[in-house]
This record gives structure tokens, sequence and C-alpha cells, in this order.
């Protein structure tokens, strides 16, 4: 498929096509202030577990919310009835609890109703089929705490030996002789519906083996499946099997049997075929495009999902791989950018403003666009873009900056890097020490010109003072000696003076250079008790270059009698050399 | 207004009160609320002081000055002619401005503006950065929603954060 036939795809498809099934953050008010993602990620989320919090007490407290003042009712503000309201044995009982997803309960309903004789109506017997095998016959979690496992769920622990996470906790495995196939045995009859409930559970809590028997059994007892059985076990189809060539056989013949019973397949039938192709090696390639042409010939599906499957399979971008996430995957692995493709970036980039196609934006697209621009264009038009996206679109990251400085550099356009500092500072990123050290690199790398020399001093000034409000960073030497060197080519002989004695309080040892530097500087200000001092500074850091230096100003300066004696004396070997 | 009064039947008896009490006879519920007397010329005004107080723009202007110099703090149409409700919207508001008070303790600059359009009711404040942006956001969740369910109409928290209190003058 060319990317052009992609981007008439995609121009097509819109996000309102797909609304109801991609999963949006809700970024309604972080989009307008300027945060970076994972801000926005935070603050979403803290409010989500404010509302969630709320919810608990309404729930736990219903009498002080059941006052109705809407007219009409609106039903959602009600408080949702957690507790069982009725106790008495019966089918209502058994409904309820099935709805409030009391496994538990309701299984002990169901065997009172059989010990008490009443017929239970088979619509009732499918939804307690249905809820034992959902939550493999535990109640769900409540309040977040870890179920103690079995010794199945040990084995699957130590096969997963990662970090743990909490869905890990969460996932149940299928207990032996559990409710479920018990209630199932005592059926008097079981129908296709029963089967399907125990065999998507069984695959949906690992127990796969499992799952094919009883399809197996089901077969024999001459009943057709349905289309969400062939898709349960074809998405098992991988554990069970396990050379690649056995699993694709096996799906096929799934597939087979599907078309023999007359079981047309849907959306999540080719959806669980491709996932179990990605288990199935070298055969992933060729059987995928077969059965994206036959989701074609079916009308399954429209064409941004095959598009997404095609970029799945043809371009190695499966760990990007979130499960609605359909066509923000497509912009993230559209790998242009990887392979350095400006015209594809700028295409993309003219599509985010159609329609509301801003939404399927990743963080990185804006990123690596960027990043692009930085390597590959001019300076203007980097910085054009630059004031373009950011940060309003994107919220450039520390190696974002340091693309946009080596830019700079490229194109020879260090007067700017005051302003780029003014920016700094406003993303914040001015508490990382590399970053800013980089920065004064560049700026004290040469001597420019006397304006762009004062800005650059006015800058170091800056970033001084950002020093001395933040005391728990630990700034390098080659920063303060930058700043050091910023200020002394700007005149700003005080302030450098400052600077060094900062290097005594941060621990930090001057270069040979910047000293030499400072000495020379004294020396055309004409300043000879400066130079004595910035000897005595030398031998307190205990520097090799001392006697160099005290050479020097014995040699350069007209020294008093006075200021000899505080060179020569703490160490007699500069009169010898001198 | 000097008493405000919650009749739960026809008084049984009037009596002065320094305290709000309730008075309920032998036989049935009969019963009255009362609460402390505000006399108009004490209300909501600041006396001038040894100048060391810091007072905000809002509690610097006395009540005459609402509609030439002061806005309205809480703003709904039950006042006007044919319109009912004005009470319930009144205990509202002193509910919503007590819940407020009590959840971001410490953290209000201000009183707090109650707007009410249409179905929405728009709690505005403006609160010190005393807490973290995340606290904020979740307290804001927390209370929309509450709100939301104990009204059974949307409740919507315009929160604007400053430093310090702004003080208008000290008295």
């Amino acid at each position: 498929m060319q990317t052009d036939e992609f981007f008439a795809c995609i121009a097509h498809y819109s996000v309102s096509d797909l609304t109801n099934q991609l999963y949006f953050i809700n970024t309604s008010k972080c989009i307008l202030l300027h945060l970076s993602v994972s801000l926005q990620k935070l603050f979403s989320l803290s409010q989500e577990s404010g509302r969630s919090a709320a919810k608990f007490i309404i729930n736990n407290n219903p009498k002080l919310f059941t006052k109705d003042f809407a007219e009409p009712h609106i039903p959602c503000l009600m408080p949702e009835t957690v507790s069982l309201r009725l106790e008495e044995v019966s089918e209502e009982a058994l409904k309820e609890r099935i709805t409030l997803r009391k496994v538990t309960a309701a299984v002990d309903m169901y065997d009172q109703l059989l010990q008490a004789g009443t017929t239970v109506s088979m619509e009732t017997t499918h939804s307690l089929l249905d809820l034992i095998c959902l939550y493999s016959d535990r109640d769900p979690v409540q309040d977040g705490e870890p179920q103690t496992d079995d010794e199945f769920g040990e084995e699957l622990k130590k096969r997963k030996a990662r970090v743990r996470r909490a869905s890990d906790f969460l996932k149940f495995t299928w207990k032996e002789n559990n409710n479920a196939e018990r209630i199932f045995n005592l059926l008097p009859e079981r129908d296709t519906r029963c089967y399907s409930a125990l065999i998507r559970g069984m695959v949906k809590h690992g127990a796969y083996a499992k799952a094919f028997s009883m399809y197996t059994d089901m077969l024999n007892n001459r009943l057709t499946a349905d289309v969400h059985i062939f898709s349960a076990l074809i998405s098992a189809a991988p554990d069970v099997r396990d050379k690649f060539n056995e699993r694709w056989d096996l799906i096929a013949e799934l597939l087979n049997q599907m078309n023999q019973q007359k079981v047309r397949p849907n959306l999540l039938t080719f959806n669980s075929v491709l996932k179990s192709l990605r288990r199935c090696g070298f055969l992933a390639k060729t059987q995928a495009l077969h059965t994206l042409n036959e989701m074609k010939a079916l009308g399954i599906g429209n064409a941004a999902i095959r598009v997404f499957y095609y970029l799945v399979f043809y371009r190695q971008e499966a760990m990007l791989i979130q499960r609605d996430l359909f066509l923000r995957a497509c912009f993230l692995s559209l790998q242009c950018l990887d392979s350095k493709d400006l015209e594809l970036g700028y295409k993309i980039q003219s599509l985010v403003d159609v329609g509301e196609n801003w939404r399927l934006l990743g963080d990185s697209f804006h990123g690596r666009f960027f990043n692009l621009l930085c390597m590959m264009e001019h300076i203007d038009v980097v910085l054009k873009w630059y004031k373009q996206i950011i940060p309003s679109l994107y919220y450039p990251n520390p190696q974002g900056m340091r693309d946009l400085l080596q830019a700079l550099d490229t194109d020879s356009r260090l007067d700017l890097l005051p302003s780029i500092w003014k920016d700094i500072k406003t993303l914040g990123h001015d508490n990382k020490p590399d970053l800013v050290e980089e920065l004064l690199g560049l700026m004290a790398r040469e001597k420019h010109s006397p304006e762009v020399q004062e800005s650059f001093a006015a800058c170091a000034l800056d970033v001084k003072s950002v020093f001395d409000l933040r005391p728990s960073i630990e700034w390098s030497a080659a920063s303060l000696s930058h700043i050091t060197t910023l200020l002394l080519r700007a005149n700003k002989t005080r302030q450098a003076w400052e600077m060094l004695q900062l290097f005594k309080a941060r621990n930090r040892v001057p270069s040979e250079g910047l000293l030499n530097n400072f000495l020379s500087v004294c020396h055309s200000d004409g300043d000879p008790q400066k130079a004595v001092e910035l000897v005595q500074l030398s031998a307190a850091f205990c520097l090799p270059t001392t006697w160099r230096l005290a050479k020097r100003a014995l040699a350069e300066f007209d020294l008093t009698e006075e200021q000899r004696n505080d060179i020569i004396a703490p160490n007699p070997i500069y009169s010898a050399n001198a | 207004y000097s008493l405000v009064f919650t009749l739960t039947t026809l008084p049984v008896s009037q009596s002065t009160l320094a305290w709000s009490r309730s008075l309920c006879s032998l036989s049935g519920s009969r019963g009255l609320h009362v609460t402390a007397s505000c006399c108009k010329n004490r209300a909501a005004r600041i006396r001038v002081g040894k100048g060391d107080k810091p007072v905000t723009y809002e509690q610097a202007h006395h009540p005459h000055h609402i509609g030439h110099r002061k806005g309205w703090l809480s703003q709904h149409t039950s006042n006007l002619k044919g319109e009912d409700g004005a009470a319930e919207r009144t205990v509202e508001d002193v509910f919503i401005r007590r819940f407020m008070f009590g959840t971001f303790h410490g953290c209000l600059a201000n009183e707090i503006v109650i707007k009410r359009r249409g179905n929405l009711l728009n709690v505005c404040a403006v609160m010190l950065q005393k807490l973290p942006p995340q606290k904020f956001y979740f307290l804001i969740g927390y209370t929309e929603s509450l709100l939301s369910h104990f009204y059974k109409c949307p409740v919507k928290l315009e929160i604007q954060t400053l430093q310090d209190k702004i003080v208008y003058k000290y008295l």
C-alpha cells in the first residue's frame, strides 16, 4: 500500500468516525494550560480519583443523597445501590445479586433455589454462568486488595518473573472444579450459550486446553458454536500449540469449521486472528495480508483499521500498539521520522489541522517532527516552527531543547541564546544541570561582538541567580567556569570575583585557563591587589598551576613589598623561580 | 436583616434570644429556630483599628456599597418579580460556602461567588497556593461530583490561584 493511499484513508476517516472506538484522556482543561504530558496525566488522574472518592462516599451514604429536586429525574445523579435489598430465596434476589456482581452470594442463592426445588429460568442461568465465568468464581476485588492466589497463580507468577504490577494481582486463574463447572454439570440441558460462557471464561483465565476439550464436547453433543466461542478459541490457539505452522493450522481449521457451521465472523474474530498471527513468527506477514483482504471482502471494519493492521505487520511497531488507539498508533508508527522523511512530516503536520485529528496525536509526534526540523532545516524555518508549536502543541523535554541549541550552533545564531534561556526557564527545565551547562558552554566558547557579550553576561547573571535559588542542585565546575568567563568578557569584574568565591562554597575547582584569564583582566584593569588575592585563592585550592600564576603576578605587576611577601611567603619556591 | 426565622409551623411564642435555640412544646412537634440578632449597622462591617489588620477589597467595603462599588456574591434569578425559590437558593448557598470553606480549608483567599446559569451551578473561588496542584485537582473533582449528586444539577468549579491574599488596605 503506498503512502498516498494511506493518507487518503486518514484524511477521509477523521476522528468522528472512530470516536466510540478510541479512548481520549480528558484533557479539556489541560490543553489550554501549557503542561508537560506527565503533568497532564497526573492532574487528570487526580481529578478522576477525586471523583471516585466522591462516588464512594455517595454510594456508602445513600440516604443523604436521595432527595430528588430534579424534574425530570436524572438517574445518573442518584446514589447507586451497592448493597443487597432482597433477602428472601427467590429468582428476583438472584437477579439482583447478578446485577450487583456479587459472585459468591449469587452462587449461594442459586444453590438455595435448587435445594428448595424452584426451577430457575434459562435466561437467569445464562447470566449466572456468564457472571461466574467472567470473574472466575471470585468476587471482583474491592478496594484494590490483592487476592491470595492458589498454586496455579504461583506458577503464573514464576513464569512472568518481571516487575509485579497491580494488574498481575487482578488476573484471576481458573480454579479446578469450580462452581461454574459444577453448575454446568448440574444443568439438565445445556445449550450454546452455556458452553459459550464456560469456554470464554476458560480462555480469559488461562485454562486453554480445557477450553478446547469443552469445544469438542460441544461438537459431540451436536451443537453449533457461536461467533464468540470461535473468537475466544482463535485467540487461545497460540497457547495450545508450540510450533508456528501448527498454530496457523489450528487457526485455519477453526475458521473452516466456522464456515461449515455457517457462523459469520465479526470484527472481534478478525482481531483475534491478527493478534494470534503476531505470535506465529514468519507466517505472520503472508497470512496477515490474506486476512486483511478477507476483511475487506466481507466489509468488516473500515479502511483505517485495516491500515492500522498493515502498519502493525509491515512496519514492526509492535511495541507502540495499545488496544484501542488505532489511528494514534498510525501516526506514531509512520516511521517517517525515523526514516528521515521530512516531506512526510510536513504532510502529517498539515493533516493535524483537519477536523479533530489533533486528538489523535500521541505525545511524541511533535517531538520527533521538531527533532527532524532541527536536523535538516535552516534555522529560520526551525524558529518559525518553534514559535508555532511550542509550547501549545509540544512541550519540549530537555532533549528537544538540546536539538534546538545544536541547530542554533550549526547556523551560527548564538546571539539568540539569551531568549532561549528565558524559554528554558518558563518551561521549567532550568533545574537540569546538563542542559544549562550546554547552554553556557555554547555562549562561552568564542568571543563575540560587544553587544552580544553584554547580553550573554546578563544571561549568565540570570543563570547565577537561578543557582542561588536552588541550593540542592549540584552545579558542575564547567558551568561555574563558563559563567565567570562570560562575566569577565563583558568586563563585569566584580561579579566575576564573586563567582570565584562561589567555587570554594560549592567545592569546585576553577580551571587554569580561567585563572590566567582573570589575571590578564586584572592586569588590564591595573589592579595589583586583586592579582595577589587571585594567587592566594589559587594557593588555597592547592592548584598545581599556582606557581605559574605567582610567577606571572610577580613579573607583570608592580607590587609593593607587602604584596610580594603575601605571594612568596606561603611557598618560598616562587621566589626561586621569579 | 435583623433576625432570621426558620419556622416549621406557626410560632408558639416569640422570644428575644441571644443564641440560636429551638423551642418545642411538650404536646407536639412545633418548633422555632432563631439565630443571633445582627443589627444593620454592624453587619459585614470591619471597624477601623490600629492599622495592622490586612483587609481585602470585599471586606473593606460595607454592604451599602453593594451595587455601587461591590458586586454580588450570589447570582440567581429567584429575586425577580414572579420568581420563587429564593429561600431555597439561599440555603443552598450557605451550605455551599461552608462546604467549600471546609474542603479547601485554609486555601480560600476571598469570598466564594456562586452563579446560577440555567441548570448549572457555577462556583467561582480564588485560592491560595497552599496545596500542590494535584491535590487541588483531586479536591475539585471530589467537590464537583459530590455537589452534583447532592443538588441533582451540574456543578462546575472555577478556581484561580494566587500566591497571597490581595490586601486592599490595612485597618
